[in-house]
């Protein structure tokens, strides 16, 4: 097959095609960003990836390679433990129950969903044992007037942050607005466009008003 | 302190990186997964940014404006290395081809952050993000696929031994090596081969890889000269061809 497109006519030919295996698939990861030092990390996504450290490899361009940030991090999806979703008006934290987890030295980051749609928000870290010990940590340390619709609890050590030398990562992210569709300005430019059309046409009018024909006209 | 010298060290450089980065950004909408298209195609962009920068002091040194000089040169004109300019093949050549380049670019730049010439040490500061994301994510997939599969670790040991020669061509010295050098513009090529020979072998050396002995191989030298393979006029050709029918075109 022969494409318009010279890059496709170069592909090298896909020769002993097999089927893939079913769940054959990476694992997911979620993705969490820091949009300015000092502000909190929200949840931003998932994607696939074979490990952690490629995760953390494709998250920095999938997810940020068009609005600056300050740092990211990715966790298995599997290290992330959620609390139920409530419905209505309901604050999560009252469905979440008083945990004896004893002496455990665990520490995990909690992250709240303060309104439905939105982002689970970092809330803080807290220490225990498991991470339903966690939650009723999190209860403790972060129950408010505000409610919390669902709440997830992730071991500190099972994350990839983003070390202290690679916040460089994002240097020169403001000087790379072309990679934002408004930066295209394609409202200017068809204006232009059709600005430049209707001079043709009109040129083209009086040529043909004058009995000029064209064989090949633009 | 010698002007000839000095851009012929910014055209071999932006010539790398144009070259390179167009070769990359033939990816763009095919790679293997959504998330390495975009991370791929957005180093492209990265490199062909750099190349920009390259030839903007180029033009403060007299020569032409960046689009003229990237859009309509012939490939003889051009000083890449040979390397960058072979077709991508498959993704483990491309991968590959990446890993070795990245790396020698990262550690010129590095190299660079301590030249004697202010605007391309300035620049060398500017993008050392954008090299540290290009290294990690080169090493990363290299950890990768050179510990995965039988079939990861087989295609990658084939174009690594295909491309090493070629990589090598990347040190081919300047007739300005000692001007370069003496006059702390720049380390030189040797001690940039030196620590790229270091740098590959500690990543290497965590796969199943082997790196075979460089100096059993003859090194593929000409591109820093004009001499090119028959893949770098076709690629020209592709990327001027908008310039060519329409120089002012904004698109």
């Amino acid at each position: 097959m022969k494409s318009l497109d010279p890059r496709v006519n170069r592909l090298p030919q896909i020769t002993g095609e097999k089927n893939k295996e079913p769940l054959d698939q990476f694992g997911t990861y979620e993705v969490f960003v820091q949009p300015k030092e000092g502000k909190p990390f929200q949840h931003e996504g998932a994607l696939h990836a074979p490990n952690l450290e490629m995760a953390y490899v494709l998250a920095k361009e999938a997810f940020t390679r068009r609005f600056t940030c300050s740092s990211v991090f990715v966790v298995n999806t599997c290290d992330v433990f959620t609390s139920p979703t409530t419905d209505g008006n309901e604050n999560v934290y009252d469905q979440i129950d008083e945990v004896k987890d004893g002496s455990g030295k665990i520490e995990y980051e909690i992250y709240q969903l303060l309104k439905r749609g939105k982002q689970h928000l970092h809330a803080g870290t807290v220490v225990a044992g498991t991470p339903a010990g966690a939650l009723a940590k999190a209860k403790s340390l972060f129950r408010s007037d505000k409610i919390v619709y669902n709440v997830w609890a992730i071991e500190k050590n099972k994350i990839r942050f983003t070390t202290n030398e690679e916040k460089d990562l994002w240097h020169t992210l403001p000087e790379k607005k072309f990679r934002d569709a408004s930066d295209y300005k394609g409202g200017d430019k068809l204006k232009l466009f059709l600005e430049k059309k209707d001079d043709l046409k009109t040129w083209h009018e009086q040529r043909s008003t004058k009995g000029i024909t064209f064989q090949n006209g633009r | 302190m010698n002007n000839e010298a000095l851009k012929e060290l910014l055209f071999k450089m932006a010539d790398d990186l144009l070259i390179l980065g167009h070769r990359n950004s033939e990816w763009t909408g095919l790679g293997p997964l959504l998330e390495e298209d975009i991370a791929f195609s957005s180093m492209a962009q990265d490199k062909i940014g750099q190349s920009h920068a390259l030839y903007q002091m180029l033009q403060t040194l007299g020569e032409q404006e960046p689009d003229a000089i990237a859009f309509t040169r012939t490939a003889n004109q051009f000083h890449n290395c040979q390397l960058v300019e072979l077709p991508n093949g498959e993704y483990d050549f491309s991968l590959i081809r990446h890993f070795l380049f990245d790396t020698a670019d990262a550690l010129r730049w590095q190299m660079l952050t301590q030249s004697a010439d202010e605007p391309l040490a300035q620049l060398a500061q500017k993008i050392r993000g954008e090299l540290r994301y290009h290294t990690l994510h080169a090493n990363t997939w290299i950890k990768q696929l050179g510990t995965a599969t039988n079939e990861s670790i087989s295609r990658l040991q084939t174009s690594l031994e295909y491309a090493l020669p070629y990589a090598l061509g990347i040190f081919e010295e300047s007739p300005y090596e000692n001007d370069i050098v003496s006059s702390g513009i720049f380390g030189g090529e040797q001690e940039l081969k030196t620590k790229w020979i270091q740098k590959i072998n500690e990543i290497i050396s965590q796969t199943q890889l082997q790196l075979p002995a460089l100096t059993a191989l003859s090194p593929v030298y000409g591109g820093r000269t004009g001499k090119h393979t028959e893949h770098l006029q076709p690629l020209l050709n592709e990327m001027s061809e908008v310039f060519r029918i329409d120089s002012s075109a904004e698109w």
